[in-house]
């Protein structure tokens, strides 16, 4: 009989180390604590420890999701980690995951490695593994730890990006109607300098030269060894992207955008989410911002917010959501997703 | 220009009836960082329906040349 594949449960998890707009004003002299809020949305953000890992991070969200009761480690058979800051180079983390929450030797894992589209990418490689057959239940592990990418006195990132983790089971329903989907991806490897760590992989392997700091127009100091953003490019893409991938889902699913309940897109920043809500012409009830307390954690965003939609009652009866992740790649994806 | 001045003044962080086509950024102080760059163009986005580029407006040191990277923007779609 055929299957579809559903979403069972969602649970985030943040390092306990914060990272306060306070602390981050007394470092940027032109900055104060509630121009950051202002600008950003962000009061503050979690950071990962020094020897925390976003395997580390993953773990702990895993571990609530088990907790949480409605999936048992034992039905997992196979496991997705979405990550830009992996424990190793090699072996691949989600292999060392799975043996660390204890999870059935025969389940697959692997990594992927993408940023704030990597969640929604990541439903649709579980929904193929379900769909077909290959798997019952997926755990979809997003983690990531930019803090250790990032240069203390680059205000650019440093205000914006939080650590944290989500794991998200997707399980095989027999209800008819798909729960997830469908997709619309979107690949642009042109702007892949915009949003890059330029050293430290085989391209540009750490040296001297990519130790060495410079300081930006705007003050903002780093290495080649450190997480670069170029905002403007970055702010054009999304908002030349975003509405067209709202478009073209809403022409292959055949919705109508008042259809749809919230529209759930990759929490960047505030200041890019109200762009795009203008532009998208989606009232501000049915585009929620969850990132006040935990920053842009990369492929996080969407299912913490989730979560926080759920804890605050807004998903207690079925919804209709559009799923948006747009950044690093350039990458891009969408999907309609039926809670 | 209305609301893109009102908009403008809000990023700037000044009085909207202090701006004009000759407000120079460095003469009020105002932060014209990558911030301010990265919201003009969302900002002449929604305004104008055009897209500005990062390197061109970072070179902008006053509202006059916003305008006219706008009005060339606009040409460009005409």
């Amino acid at each position: 009989m055929a299957v579809t594949a559903k979403i069972a449960d969602i649970a985030g998890h943040l390092p306990s180390q914060i990272l306060s707009n306070e602390q981050l004003a007394a470092l940027y002299p032109a900055w104060s604590a509630e121009k950051i809020l202002d600008k950003t949305g962000i009061r503050q953000r979690h950071v990962a420890a020094p020897g925390e890992t976003a395997g580390d991070l993953a773990l702990g969200a895993a571990q609530k999701l088990f907790a949480q009761g409605r999936i048992a480690r034992d039905d997992v058979d196979f496991v997705i980690l979405c990550t830009q800051a992996p424990d190793y180079i090699l072996p691949t983390t989600a292999c060392v995951l799975a043996h660390r929450l204890g999870i059935r030797v025969d389940a697959g894992a692997l990594d992927v490695n993408l940023g704030c589209s990597g969640f929604v990418y990541g439903l649709s490689l579980a929904k193929g593994l379900i769909e077909t057959g290959a798997a019952r239940c997926v755990l979809l592990l997003t983690a990531d730890t930019y803090s250790k990418y990032i240069h203390p006195l680059d205000k650019s990132v440093r205000t914006l990006f939080g650590d944290g983790a989500a794991a998200t089971a997707i399980v095989a329903s027999d209800d008819p109607t798909p729960a997830i989907g469908p997709f619309v991806f979107g690949t642009d490897g042109s702007g892949a300098q915009h949003l890059i760590v330029p050293a430290g992989g085989f391209r540009q392997p750490h040296d001297e030269s990519s130790a060495v700091e410079t300081r930006d127009d705007s003050d903002n100091v780093r290495t080649a060894e450190h997480l670069y953003m170029n905002g403007a490019e970055v702010m054009a893409f999304t908002l030349r992207e975003v509405p067209r991938t709202m478009k073209s889902l809403l022409e292959k699913s055949g919705a109508t955008a008042d259809s749809i309940d919230f529209f759930v897109l990759h929490q960047a920043n505030r200041f890019m989410l109200e762009a795009l809500r203008k532009k998208l012409h989606v009232p501000a009830d049915r585009l929620p911002i969850c990132m006040q307390d935990v920053g842009n954690t990369v492929s996080s965003t969407i299912p913490l917010a989730l979560e926080s939609m759920r804890r605050d009652g807004l998903l207690a009866s079925p919804k209709r959501l559009m799923l948006i992740g747009f950044g690093v790649g350039l990458s891009w994806a969408g999907c309609l997703l039926t809670t | 220009m209305n609301t893109f001045y009102e908009g403008l003044a809000e990023i700037l962080e000044v009085d909207a009836s202090k701006l004009s086509p000759e407000f120079s950024f460095a003469d009020a102080n105002a932060d014209w960082d990558s911030l301010a760059i990265v919201s003009t163009i969302a900002l002449a986005d929604d305004s104008f329906n055009v897209m500005l580029d990062g390197k061109a407006l970072a070179a902008c040191e006053k509202v006059a040349d916003i305008e006219a990277l706008i009005d060339a923007a606009r040409h460009r779609n005409a």
